[in-house]
């Protein structure tokens, strides 16, 4: 038995949020001129840094198509982001090889992110990195940019569960920033399912890192105002008649985070067109 | 360029906060934690005369919601005369529990702060509380204030957690108080909050914002029936001031947690569980890995506080001070007889007479060099876990009130248990509680004081009632004999009684299942059963084999998992049966009608049918659901009647002749693998028809078909453990029994070897099964069950278990000498057949498993439960024999043979097989003078000076015992008096069976198994067992107490 009721018999979860609730959300674009495209996005207390290059020449041999622009992703956890320190390795320059979208082996992630292992955690990044580029290959009209790279680095400054979800959001709002062509917003959110007493389950929108730790739950994100989910991510197990419940859940909290981003975008630019940057 | 700075303006509406807490580890890691809380405005008050909350009720994903709990029509009392809720703090919730969960007390908020500090503190408390709020009857509420920004208290700098939660506390109660008077203007009704404390300085603190408060004791007493409540809060709560007056302390302090778990891992202390000797109150032992056997703990200092079942932390003490286990009787009730409740000796923890006791006890160790080592002593430092429940038992008599009246007085608590000391109890009601049945509570025990405090909790009735007498033995032995709830009920068929197996063959109840209901099946039960498990056929196939059936009640197509029904019989896990009563796992609808495999009508039933040889080899087994018809219900001595009739020629009768033919080519099988043959044959009472009194107590009768039934049964049961192991082999339900350790048979085989020569081997069930069936005596035939009844109790019991949690050759059954093992064959009576006909029906493919039994966590939950249950209805099926043997018995002269079974240098043990109980004769209950004797240790024998000259018995002798009326009196000297005149021409050494059933109660707890005993006649004794008739006033009669007289061996 953990150490909380994960949803105490009221309907409040260990934050006091409800069943069908987000964290805070914040978020803010151009965060940088170093980068043609970058945002910095609080979830909770999940914050992600993201910036956005291209498209450029592509850096390695590897990254260049004929025919669409290839999609490269890095991701990198920051020492102090978890809830221990982490000390890196001489072998542990895992953010620094850019991965090319196709030609990836899947990995098998495993559950209870937070408290991982060195390979393991670098087998996660490489996990996260694969479903990053190619969750935005599918969205990006990659084709207008042939024999060129984006690429999308992202810093997580601090976890707090939903990580891979606030990723996509992050690199949503620095693509749009760079100005890279895609057909809508990528917006992504998670759901766990919590098992009352009585067996019957409970789906909750946006885990927190207790929630992640204790339930089983998927990593969702769709496009744009359509419910085509571009991504669909479970590392644990769940019974399969409970992912339908699930699914409806995650796609109203899309639908809710694509709000929180337009309005986000809105802003930014009617600043920007005030700023007479337009 | 926009800075990263936190955005607190963005968030909507709510504010937020988290908190950020470093945390460093004992190794020096430091761990960085923040938590997030959403603070919010929608937290509804749950008062249903308030209507501005209503719109903050909010459903869950399926958009059930919850009406409000607290009712408009708050209760008042004396103490707050006007309508109001009550909040108490945690600490009542700690102490009072028991006060809370009385019905007189209702419509409660628990504010979040107390739940998380309670839970926090005790999670059985925490679970208590949380069944109390789901229940609804009493209208508790959970109202979460550390999540409503109005009710959100931040720590300040420097302020204790613990002052900040009093706070938090206290915030809540003014929030609902100013909410209530708002409320009140929009209806009209006024509804007041009281915080319920025993804190005085948060009560003051409260006052001073202007919130009503009060003691709980206060309020409590403002009730109607404030006597009763008032005995129930804690003992420990009124400790609390007293405490720091005391100065002298009895006992030595406990260590702390830590120095304790540093001990136990670095191997200088150990962990184990506390068990009292059942003859001996003052020697304890715990059992720890690093010793291959138990070690000692004698006297109250050494034992230090902990109680039977505690799980204590223990330091071994020095070689020199390592002593024999006790060979003396020492009994509390008799030792303590004149310790007052109302002051609390200082002097000593130990009187003069126990000390003198142990002594004795010491020399007699010394004196016995010759025989073995000395067994390891140690002493109690800690107490792990405190293993409390409810106690039953009766007020000391002793301690009687000399005067009655209401006022508070002291008493002692004699629990039925008598491993557990006397508990000291404050009541008002003392004088109306003598001469019943109580349930209490333990409290605490201090150092300063000899006993531990507890508080009263309900009556059950008048001693030696037939139904307090049953209801102390049901709590005692935590049997749920509640009558099912609604909610289980609504989960039977609608049909009732009518309900049929479906006509229709295309019926979907009838897909995957076999029609065996031309088969020529049959059940064999005990006589008047009606819960019938089990049906039976065979019958001799073309090509020279036999097809054999053995076809269970399908219980799993009536209990469905996961419905009320299901939860209860898990709760429950088997049927209890006493000796008037029968407390079902599943309704009688279910039990004894449509699940039941009744003559002449149909049934649905799960099938195991096997292709035999000849030989008693298995060629092929198949496994079905089906529908069955049986052809006749025997019990069975009508079976065995109906085989033996050579004129019954009927293919039943053949079939049956069938089936016993196999059953004993099976059974040697077994033996041959060293079964061991530990059959346990009962007593059975034979009670008036109308009035149900019982009259007469008979052994049951062992037939070949008890044996044939027996053997089919486990060889289903073998059959399913490997089917269910094989297609889920982390989770299947299955049962095991583990090889007792050698160190367990020393004791046996050294008396074996020195009183009859006789050699018991332990290596291996084989070598033990054979050994004991060389256990003979010719003089006596009854020497063998004798020692196999001693052989079993020094053996470990069977247990159940989730096959992932044990590695494979773990699985073995000694007993039976089997590889595996489940249990299949009675599902109306036990849960764990249920689970495994669930997961047979899953590997046979005849339905999916449902997901509860895939999880190895919650299998082993149950295993652990139905074990328990398991040998709690064991004991209380037992304890009930004793009782109704005990009343069959009373005011009736019977002689009766006896055997000894265990010898003490100041009394022995005498087993009476026809009765199936034990007794324990004293020697100073001999005579009116306690008469010399001598105690042979290294022989077992035990001498007595007569008056005439001096006789002696020795382990394993046969005697006579014999049951007078008895005169009323002061048991001891009344007993003496009689003596000379009972015994004829004789002079006559007179014995006491004191305590009687009571006391043979405890031994019950302390066998497992009772089996057969046979004995060699040595000496032949005369012993006569009195009864006195319900001594008024001496509510120590829980039982008839029973008194022996003994004669001079003739």
């Amino acid at each position: 038995m953990s150490r909380y009721e994960i949803l105490s018999p009221e309907g409040l979860r260990t934050d006091g949020r409800r069943w069908n609730e987000i964290r805070r959300f914040s978020a803010k674009m151009a965060t940088t001129t170093a980068a043609d495209g970058s945002s910095y996005v609080e979830h909770g207390n999940t914050k992600v840094i993201c910036s956005v290059n291209g498209p450029i020449e592509p850096r390695a041999a590897n990254a260049r198509s004929s025919e669409r622009a290839t999609i490269t992703v890095d991701v990198c956890f920051a020492a102090f982001s978890g809830t221990d320190r982490k000390k890196r390795g001489k072998g542990d320059k895992y953010s620094t090889r850019p991965i090319k979208s196709p030609n990836l082996p899947t990995y098998q992630g495993g559950g209870g992110a937070l408290l991982m292992g060195r390979a393991q955690s670098k087998r996660r990044v490489l996990e996260m990195q694969s479903a990053l580029s190619r969750t935005f290959a599918s969205t990006l009209l990659t084709a207008l940019h042939p024999r060129s790279e984006v690429h999308i680095s992202l810093h997580i400054l601090s976890q707090d569960g939903s990580i891979l979800a606030t990723c996509v959001n992050a690199a949503t709002l620095a693509l749009v920033d760079a100005g890279v062509p895609m057909t809508d917003y990528v917006t992504a959110c998670t759901v766990a399912s919590y098992t009352n007493p009585d067996e019957s389950d409970e789906p909750l929108l946006d885990m927190n890192s207790a929630e992640e730790m204790d339930l089983p739950g998927i990593t969702l994100a769709t496009v744009g105002r359509s419910d085509r989910i571009s991504l669909l991510q479970l590392e644990t197990k769940v019974r399969l008649e409970r992912l339908e419940g699930m699914l409806a859940v995650g796609l109203d909290g899309c639908g809710k985070i694509r709000q929180l981003l337009d309005e986000v975008v809105r802003e930014h630019g009617n600043e920007m067109a005030r700023m007479g940057t337009l | 360029m926009t800075s990263f700075k936190r955005s607190f303006g963005d968030s909507h509406g709510s504010s937020e906060l988290s908190s950020k807490v470093f945390l460093r580890s004992s190794k020096g890691k430091c761990t960085k934690i923040v938590r997030e809380l959403y603070l919010r405005r929608d937290i509804p008050c749950s008062s249903k005369i308030c209507t501005r909350c209503l719109a903050d009720i909010k459903g869950d994903s399926y958009g059930r919601t919850k009406p409000f709990v607290l009712s408009s029509n708050a209760p008042v009392n004396d103490t707050i005369k006007v309508p109001h809720y009550i909040v108490p703090d945690t600490n009542v919730f700690l102490r009072c529990m028991d006060v809370l969960d009385h019905a007189a007390i209702t419509d409660v908020i628990v504010l979040q702060t107390v739940l998380d500090e309670v839970r926090a503190r005790s999670l059985p408390l925490y679970n208590r509380l949380r069944a109390l709020v789901a229940s609804g009857e009493k209208r508790f509420y959970v109202f979460h204030n550390e999540f409503r920004s109005e009710t959100y208290v931040r720590r300040e700098p420097g302020e204790t957690i613990n002052d900040r939660n009093d706070r938090a506390v206290r915030r809540g109660v003014q929030w609902y108080h100013e909410h209530l008077k708002e409320v009140a203007r929009d209806s009209g009704k006024s509804i007041a909050v009281v915080m319920v404390s025993n804190d005085k300085g948060n009560l003051e603190k409260g006052k001073r914002v202007g919130v009503t408060c009060c003691n709980i004791k206060d309020y409590v007493s403002g009730m109607k029936n404030s006597d009763e409540l008032l005995d129930m809060i804690s003992a420990a709560l009124e400790d609390e001031n007293a405490k720091a007056a005391k100065g002298d302390m009895l006992y030595p302090e406990y260590y702390s947690m830590s120095k304790m778990m540093t001990g136990v891992k670095a191997g200088t202390l150990h962990q184990g569980k506390f068990s009292i000797s059942p003859y001996n109150f003052l020697e304890g032992s715990v059992h720890v890995p690093s010793f291959d056997r138990p070690l000692l703990i004698l006297g109250r200092e050494n034992i230090n506080r902990s109680v039977h079942g505690d799980q204590v932390v223990v330091r071994v003490l020095p070689r020199d001070q390592w002593k024999h286990p006790s060979s003396k009787i020492i009994e509390e009730e008799t030792m303590t007889k004149n310790d007052n409740p109302e002051v609390e000796q200082f002097e000593a923890i130990e009187t003069e007479q126990e000390r003198k006791a142990l002594i004795d006890e010491a020399k007699l160790s010394q004196g016995a060099i010759g025989e073995g080592k000395p067994q390891p002593t140690a002493r109690v430092v800690g107490v792990i876990k405190r293993n409390w429940r409810y106690y039953v038992g009766h007020l000391d008599p002793s301690s009687a009130p000399s005067v009655g009246g209401r006022s508070q007085r002291n008493v002692f608590l004699i629990p039925m248990d008598k491993k557990i000391p006397k508990i000291r109890l404050r009541t008002r009601q003392a004088s109306e509680l003598f001469g019943k049945r109580i349930v209490v509570s333990i409290d605490a025990w201090d150092r300063t004081s000899r006993y531990p405090s507890g508080h009263f909790v309900r009556s059950l009735g008048a001693v030696e009632t037939k139904e307090a007498e049953t209801e102390a033995l049901l709590l005692e032995w935590d049997v749920q004999y509640r009558p099912f709830p609604k909610s289980v009920l609504d989960c039977l068929p609608k049909e009732g009684h009518e309900w049929r197996i479906p006509q229709d063959p295309e019926d979907p109840r009838l897909h995957q299942r076999v029609d065996y209901r031309g088969l020529l099946v049959c059940s064999i039960d005990p006589l008047g059963c009606q819960d019938i498990d089990d049906a039976l056929h065979a019958s001799r196939m073309p090509n020279g084999n036999y097809e054999v059936g053995v076809h269970i009640a399908d219980v799993t197509h009536f209990v469905k998992p996961n419905t009320a029904m299901d939860d209860e019989a898990s709760v429950r896990g088997t049927t209890v049966y006493l000796v008037d009563k029968r407390i079902d796992m599943l309704p009688m609808l279910l039990g004894t009608d449509l699940c039941s495999l009744k003559p002449y009508v149909e049934r649905f039933a799960f099938s195991v049918v096997w292709e035999i040889t000849e030989n008693g080899d298995i060629v092929g087994t198949k496994f079905s659901k089906s529908m069955i018809k049986s052809r006749e219900a025997f019990s069975y001595e009508q079976a065995q009647l109906r085989i033996d009739d050579k004129n019954q020629n009927d293919e039943l009768t053949q079939g049956m002749r069938t089936l016993l033919m196999l059953s004993k080519r099976l059974r040697q099988k077994r033996m041959d693998a060293g079964a061991l043959n530990l059959a346990s044959p009962e007593v059975k009472i034979e009670s008036e028809s109308e009035t149900s009194d019982p009259i007469d107590v008979k052994t049951k009768e062992m037939l070949e078909t008890n044996s044939l039934v027996e053997e089919f049964m486990l060889l289903a049961n073998i059959s399913v453990a490997e089917k269910i192991y094989e297609a889920f082999p982390q989770t299947a339900m299955l049962r095991r029994h583990g090889a007792p350790p050698a160190s367990n048979f020393e004791e046996l085989q050294n008396q074996l070897r020195v009183t009859r020569g006789l050699t018991l081997l332990t290596d291996s069930s084989k070598a033990l099964a054979d050994s004991l069936d060389r256990c003979v005596d010719p003089s006596n035939p009854f020497f063998n069950t004798l020692v196999r009844i001693l052989a079993t109790r020094c053996m470990v019991s069977a247990e159940y278990f989730c096959s992932g949690t044990q590695g494979y050759p773990e699985y073995r059954h000694y007993g039976l000498a089997s590889e595996i093992y489940t249990h299949f064959t009675s599902p109306i009576r036990r849960y764990a057949d249920v689970v495994a006909h669930r997961q047979l029906a899953a590997a046979i493919g005849y339905e999916p498993l449902h997901p509860t039994l895939h999880s190895k966590d919650k299998l082993e939950g149950i295993c652990s439960n139905i074990n328990n249950r398991h040998r709690n209805a064991q004991m209380a099926g037992r304890a009930s024999v004793e009782y109704y043997v005990g009343q069959a018995l009373r005011g009736k002269v019977i002689e009766e043979q006896g055997y000894l079974m265990r010898i003490f240098s100041n009394g022995f043990v005498v087993f009476v097989p026809r009765f199936g109980v034990e007794g324990l004769i004293r020697v100073k209950d001999l005579a009116p003078v306690e008469p010399k004797s001598e105690f042979d240790a290294e022989n077992y024998r035990l001498t007595v000076e007569g008056s005439t000259g001096s006789w002696s018995v020795a382990l394993f002798d046969r005697v006579v015992v014999k049951t007078p009326v008895h005169l009323t009196g002061s048991s001891n000297d009344a007993a003496g008096g009689t003596a000379d005149e009972v015994c004829i021409g004789q002079s006559a050494t007179v014995l006491h069976l004191r305590g009687s059933l009571q006391f043979w109660k405890r031994w019950v707890q302390y066998r497992m198994h009772l089996a057969i005993s046979v004995s060699i006649a040595i000496k032949r004794l005369s012993v006569e067992f009195l009864y006195t008739p319900d001594t008024s006033g001496s509510a120590a009669a829980n039982f008839p107490q029973v008194m022996g007289h003994m004669a001079k061996p003739g």
